[in-house]
């Protein structure tokens, strides 16, 4: 069984970022990880910044009702715009604004995150609009740092999170920090694309 | 924002709050949508849920109609319990209206049925 790519209209929503190659190497990794997500039969699903929604509407459509889905953003707009991904595809997600998952209060089963992964000034880290769907200050690595931080937490005991990072990120340097949180790691799926080396990676207990 | 959403989220990262949980709702609109049941799915997600907490929310918004107060010891083969639970985690939503923090008084507007639940930056 095969993922199709959700479909989307972000006609209302300019400022929600448009799915890219990022996106599709995404839902290539959960298409090519499904038997292993369907295993771990999770029942509460998140999505971090989920602008327009396709990822966590591609795992919806992969695992149905079997699960509930839910998505946050800083971006009010990409919170509607991810409901409304949700609904065209006969989906349903929960979608919270908020930074990260910092105002729930209990773990997901999997987690998904394509984070702002371009190497920027830390200053660009600025508001909560478009710019802030790519930039990730140094080294690409502060928000992503700042979610590693909160993941051993976040994640149930037979938990799986997906994260897209790019050459940039320092994949060695995250592959150690995820050993020091007391995590695993696997790579997924990699792909080289016109200037940049993407990776999906899982981390488990 | 379904009743199961509420039952997850907290307030408790904002500066002096301790617990921050359960946030109070205050609704303007709410709807009911019926939505496929799944007993399997739904009787692996009572241990999840605080449900006491779920009782009370459904009551404060006026739909707590004849969910029982304690979920019962059974529940998982309990079909009848089990459509009620599902009924009030995913059937019922908050359109409108305001989240609040039992502790500080913080609201967090509802609109289009999603809560925004974003702090500035002084307030963490």
């Amino acid at each position: 069984m095969g993922l199709p790519t959700p479909l989307y209209d972000l006609k209302d929503f300019p400022d929600v970022y448009e799915p890219s190659e990022d996106s599709h190497l995404f839902l290539d990794a959960l298409e090519a990880d499904q038997e292993s997500i369907l295993a771990r039969s999770p029942k509460l699903a998140c999505e971090i910044g989920s602008g327009s929604g396709i990822l966590i509407t591609g795992l919806a459509q992969l695992l149905k009702n079997s699960c509930a889905y839910f998505s946050t953003d800083i971006n009010f707009s990409a919170c509607r715009a991810t409901a409304k991904t949700a609904l065209i595809n006969n989906s349903y997600v929960e979608s919270v604004a908020m930074d990260l998952l910092g105002m729930f209060r209990s773990p997901f089963d999997v987690i998904l995150f394509n984070p702002p992964y371009v190497v920027t000034e830390s200053d660009e880290i600025m508001g909560r609009g478009l710019d802030r769907a790519y930039a990730g200050g140094c080294g690409g690595r502060e928000i992503i740092d700042k979610f590693l931080a909160t993941l051993p937490s976040m994640l149930s005991e037979n938990g799986v999170c997906y994260l897209l990072l790019l050459k940039e990120n320092n994949v060695e340097d995250i592959k150690e920090k995820i050993r020091g949180l007391g995590l695993k790691g696997r790579m997924v799926l990699e792909r080289k694309i016109p200037g940049e080396h993407l990776f999906v990676f899982k981390y488990f207990r | 924002m379904k009743l199961l959403t509420h039952n997850m989220l907290t307030s408790k990262c904002i500066r002096g709050v301790s617990v921050g949980y359960p946030l109070i709702i205050n609704a303007t609109e709410v709807k009911v949508n019926q939505t496929l049941f799944n007993s399997e799915f739904v009787s692996k997600l009572i241990p999840k849920v605080d449900w006491p907490v779920l009782y009370n929310a459904a009551e404060s918004i006026g739909h707590s109609e004849d969910l029982p107060k304690e979920a019962p010891n059974d529940f998982e083969q309990n079909e009848e319990f089990l459509k009620k639970a599902h009924r009030a985690l995913v059937e019922i939503e908050v359109i409108s209206g305001n989240l609040v923090c039992p502790e500080s008084g913080r609201k967090f507007p509802i609109s289009n049925g999603i809560p925004n639940m974003l702090l500035n930056e002084d307030e963490f």
